[in-house]
């Protein structure tokens, strides 16, 4: 490509960055027009900058980044419990139809319920502790891996199944050769959907149990009347919930670049 | 007055600094007259039909509509699209893909109107099927009906035959002929096929490749009604296609 | 399928279900647990849920929270996702807001709505719709811009106002893209539903599961669950079956695309 085409396109990426931070912009300033509107109690909804200014002193002074090192490490856990038991049991059920057939309804019928409405099964049996966190973010989190795990096994061409029979692989050899590396585009979307659901359960638990990390914090300082702090708090935790869709996002792009997902440029 | 009912002066147009498409495109069409424009694929025949139809503007040029331009299309304007499976709205009926032309008509006259083109092109028996229930043919009989039933006077064909079997193609163009004789229509029939733009039209312009522009305006004087078999078959037809065959030919070298 | 295989499936399913009931119940029986409580006080219970007292209690509220919030979602998130999708040139002005905002983990925003609303029903609506526009949001805006060109050249002929252009050709073809973020937009929704009323309510089911696990009514405890995942399922069954009505029309085109290629 010519210079000049390279800085059209640097050009064109620059205007739309910059439109992109205008359009922030004029997202702060309809949160100031709101404020200043009076509907809502100043006091309950701090200027931009003091949120701001909330959320950097929590980062640096350590009560947001403690907080949110608990969540994350709760999170990952419950993460990848759920990851190995979704995809365990997605190849399960996509392997064994007799077994997919049988439990069919029993899993239509798990599925749809929420799942913060087992918390409080979860305590009654679990009583509150990590266990409970840990059950509760893997329960919620292993449907997705589950139906993706199955649906990727089942999406495979029988072509590459009969490929492996002849390359001579055995049974297992061929679930890892062939089944689970080519559903793992599928297994991929699966997991970073199971990313968003278990932070926003580990969150929940938080909340509700008073278990550390970000969601207690946030809820800790509102009841202490501290808004900007919870503000502060918010912001920080959709930061977070960006982040780790867009680690996910890349991790897929690096690693598995012939996902038809990835080739859409 | 005496101003053509098309035409176009000196139209250029590109996409990009180095993608000229047409260049100076110079050709007029009077009132009630056929006209067919052949030009290789990808020569920028489309481009020019949504230049005519104001669907986009040109760079430099113009195009009248009987002496006025246009930013929109002229309510008297109508297309069938090249592409029948995308230019036909998938959600709703036969019936009412073509009523969405008469949204301003009272209820009663345009059910009228609506079997009436329905009936011309032969569709009455499928009203109430989707369009992912027909054939190509019927397809683009559907988005016929649906071009005739404002009564235009300039009717625009872009490639209207191209992706039908031959068996159709040609009951499609005994349709076409017959109803626009039947409601005396201009036509502006676009195509890369030399037999069916000379059986068809009055007059036949020639474009070169890209970027387009025309070669030669070649009337065609046969008489009508035209028949597939015996017109094809008269020394005139064969002479005038041997005539655009061999202009065709050479703009391809 | 053939008759036989359906019905030997309906016994395998049946057989199953079974089994883990009769499982149950013998744990209950010979293990007794607080949170264990064999089959028929919580069927029981479940059955009391239905009556209309109870019913309109508990069940009620939180249905009629749910329907205006994951209504408002909906019909707010196509709206203005149809109209962002059509006007692409805004796309590059919104898009970091929205991608910032559809990866805030929904429940963050409880505290500050119950900040600012208190512990009201608002509050509760206000989750509900927040936690399930932006699926939908992003999946009308994502269809309204893949939308097929061409029908819009159709209707600039045939004279469509910009409302038409919008509501009759923008609209219908988002429409298989949006009705795939409703369906997530559901599940969201009936999270937030249920969360919302666990952390501030005084009735609806969230509220009732929870007094009930604090007064260690188990048999309860188990027939709100029971009854949760009844209403997601008759809601997501409700939701497919509106799907395929309305839909049907691309269903065939799909058919008709999957069986050429
Ligand atoms: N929107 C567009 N942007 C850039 N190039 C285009 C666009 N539409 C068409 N072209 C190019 O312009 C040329 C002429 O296209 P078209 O008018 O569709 O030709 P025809 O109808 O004669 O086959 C083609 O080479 C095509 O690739
Ligand atoms: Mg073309």
């Amino acid at each position: 490509m010519s210079s000049t085409g390279k800085a059209t396109i640097f050009a064109s990426r620059a205007t739309t960055a910059l439109k992109g931070v205008m359009g922030v912009l004029a997202a702060f300033a309809a949160w100031e027009v709101v404020r200043q509107t009076g509907f809502i109690d100043k006091r309950d909804l701090p200027a931009v900058i003091e949120v701001m200014e909330a959320a950097y002193s929590g980062l640096v002074h350590g009560d947001i980044s403690s907080a949110l090192l608990e969540t994350l490490q709760s999170w990952i856990s419950g993460l990848a419990l759920a990851t190995v038991i979704g995809i365990a049991g997605g190849l399960a059920l996509a392997l064994l139809p007799g077994l997919e057939l049988a439990t069919r309804p029993i899993l239509e019928f798990l599925r749809p319920i929420p799942s913060v409405a087992l918390i409080p099964v979860a305590l009654l049996v679990l009583g509150i502790g990590t266990s409970m966190q840990l059950f509760m973010i893997s329960f919620a989190a292993v449907w997705p891996v589950l139906f993706s795990t199955k649906a990727g096994v089942e999406s495979i061409d029988p072509r590459f199944l009969e490929t492996g029979r002849v390359l001579g692989f055995n049974r297992a050899e061929r679930v890892m050769r062939i089944l689970l590396p080519a559903s793992l585009p599928y297994i991929a979307t699966g997991i970073r959907t199971a990313a968003a659901i278990a932070l926003v359960l580990a969150i929940t638990v938080e909340m509700l149990t008073g278990r550390p990390g970000i969601g207690f914090y946030i809820e800790n300082v509102r009841l202490n009347g501290l808004t900007a702090e919870m503000w502060g708090g918010i912001l920080v935790t959709g930061i977070f919930g960006y982040l780790v869709n867009a680690l996910f996002v890349g991790i897929e792009r690096f690693t598995l670049p012939w996902s038809p997902e990835n080739r859409d440029a | 007055m005496s101003q053509p009912l098309l035409s176009m002066e000196g139209v250029s147009k590109a996409y990009s600094a180095d993608a000229q498409i047409l260049r100076d495109v110079t050709f007029k069409q009077g009132s009630n007259e056929f006209l067919a424009i052949v030009g290789p694929s990808g020569c920028g025949k489309t481009t020019m039909l949504r230049c005519i139809s104001a669907l986009m503007s040109p760079d430099s040029g113009s195009v009248f509509h009987e002496g006025q331009s246009f930013d929109d299309p002229p309510p008297w304007l109508s297309i069938v699209f090249q592409d029948y499976n995308r230019s036909l709205f998938p959600w709703l009926s036969v019936r009412r893909n073509v009523e969405q032309g008469l949204r301003d008509v009272a209820r009663s006259e345009r059910d009228d109107r609506v079997s009436e083109a329905l009936t011309a092109v032969k569709l009455d028996h499928a009203a109430d099927l989707y369009p992912w229930q027909l054939s190509g043919g019927m397809q683009q009989r559907c988005a016929l009906a649906r071009s005739i039933v404002t009564a235009p006077r300039l009717l625009l064909l872009d490639e209207p035959f191209a992706s039908v079997d031959a068996q159709t193609r040609i009951d499609l163009q005994d349709l076409v002929m017959d109803i626009c004789e039947r409601m005396s229509l201009s036509a502006l029939l676009v195509t890369h096929d030399i037999d069916e733009a000379v059986f068809m039209a009055d007059k036949v312009v020639v474009l070169s490749t890209r970027p387009a522009t025309v070669v030669e305006e070649i009337p065609i004087d046969l008489p009508r009604p035209r028949d597939q078999l015996t017109t094809k078959e008269t020394p005139e037809f064969l002479s005038l296609r041997h005539k655009v065959y061999t202009l065709v030919r050479q703009q391809a070298q | 399928m053939p008759r036989d295989i359906r019905l030997r499936a309906l016994f395998w399913q049946t057989a199953t279900v079974l089994f883990l009931l009769a499982l149950w119940q013998w744990s209950a029986v010979t293990h007794p647990a607080p949170y264990l409580p064999p089959l028929k006080p919580v069927a029981l219970a479940y059955l009391s849920l239905l009556k209309p007292g109870n019913f309109m209690d508990t069940v009620f509220p939180s249905l009629s929270r749910l329907a205006i919030g994951f209504g408002l979602a909906v019909v707010l998130g196509t709206v203005l996702g149809t109209a962002l999708g059509y006007l692409r040139r805004l796309d590059p002005w919104i898009r970091p807001v929205l991608e910032y905002l559809r990866f805030v983990p929904t429940v963050a925003i409880l505290p500050a709505a119950l900040l600012l609303f208190g512990a009201t029903d608002t509050m509760r609506i206000f989750v509900i719709a927040f936690g399930s526009v932006f699926p939908v949001l992003l999946a009308a805006i994502d269809g309204a811009r893949r939308g097929n060109a061409l029908l819009l050249d159709v209707a600039r002929i045939l004279k469509f106002s910009l409302a038409e252009k919008l509501f009759r050709v923008v609209l219908p073809g988002a429409l298989p893209s949006i009705f795939a973020g409703v369906r997530i937009a559901l599940s969201i929704g009936l999270v937030m539903m249920v969360i919302s009323e666990l952390i501030a309510a005084n009735d609806g089911l969230g509220f009732y599961i929870l007094r009930n696990q604090r007064l260690f009514q188990t048999a309860n405890v188990y027939a709100g669950v029971l009854m949760l995942g009844t209403i997601g399922l008759i809601l997501t069954l409700g939701l497919l079956s509106i799907e395929k009505r309305v839909l049907a029309w691309h269903r065939g085109w799909r058919g008709l695309s999957d069986a050429r290629s």
